[in-house]
């Protein structure tokens, strides 16, 4: 209980400008629709809702 | 009129044979998730509102993992199974309300942070981390965010409802 000061065993939630999400730490990622529970390192989330590859950027945000 | 034996701190408790789904409505950030799931279970226009007759425990358990925030939570009744629950069952009280748990310790102690992409809406995430966006720097303690996923929100990066209006689906 007291040693919950590590550092916050470093999850970052980066959001782009112009582009996507990006999550990096030690997470769970849930994907309702996909039936998905997955625990990635690194993700890149779609943030302009035009991805073919959805919830993952495929930089459709550049066309 | 709700008995007062589903009251407790924070909200209320309710039970089948197998489970107890605790209800803290000041969590509730209103994803809907619930009674669109399982309106058999999870009606609002109901009093009582939670109804676990109304579906069989592995749905129960899986629409209240759903939950975006810890308005909704659960345990197992056999005390024996709380101690060793997967990960992935992201909304057992041993994750989200520790507090609960009694003087036991989960498993695991540390709050594993939650990254959901709700269905046609934003991704929620949960739990302690590092947050920048524009020329912000924050460390969320606990911390809950709800970011835009359709592109159309007009308070980028953060989620405001715009996804409903423009019926934006996920493919």
């Amino acid at each position: 209980m007291e040693n919950n000061d590590n550092k916050s065993k470093g999850v970052i939630i980066e959001v782009i400008d112009d582009g996507p999400l990006k999550i990096t730490g030690n997470f769970i990622l849930k994907d309702l629709k996909r039936d998905l529970t997955d625990t990635p390192e690194e993700v890149y989330i779609c943030r302009c809702g035009r991805s073919s590859n959805m919830p993952y950027c495929d930089d459709s945000h550049k066309k | 009129m709700e008995s007062d034996k589903n009251k407790f701190s924070g909200g209320r408790k309710y039970s089948n044979k197998e489970i107890t789904v605790y209800w803290k409505p000041d969590a509730c950030v209103h994803a809907s998730y619930c009674y669109r799931e399982l309106i058999e279970v999870f009606d609002p226009g109901r009093r009582p509102w939670v109804d676990l007759n109304g579906a069989v425990t592995d749905r129960i358990i899986e629409v209240v993992n759903m939950c975006p925030t810890e308005a909704l939570t659960w345990k197992w009744n056999d005390e024996s199974k709380n101690g060793n629950v997967s990960i992935d069952q992201t909304n057992h009280i041993n994750f989200r309300r520790p507090e609960l748990v009694g003087q036991k310790e989960p498993e695991i102690a540390d709050n594993p942070v939650t990254v959901k992409i709700m269905t046609d809406g934003p991704v929620v995430i949960k739990g302690d981390f590092r947050f920048k966006y524009s020329n912000n720097d924050k460390e969320m303690k606990d911390g809950i965010i709800s970011l835009c996923r359709c592109g159309q929100s007009g308070h980028q990066p953060f989620c405001d409802g715009t996804h409903r209006k423009i019926g934006f689906e996920d493919i």
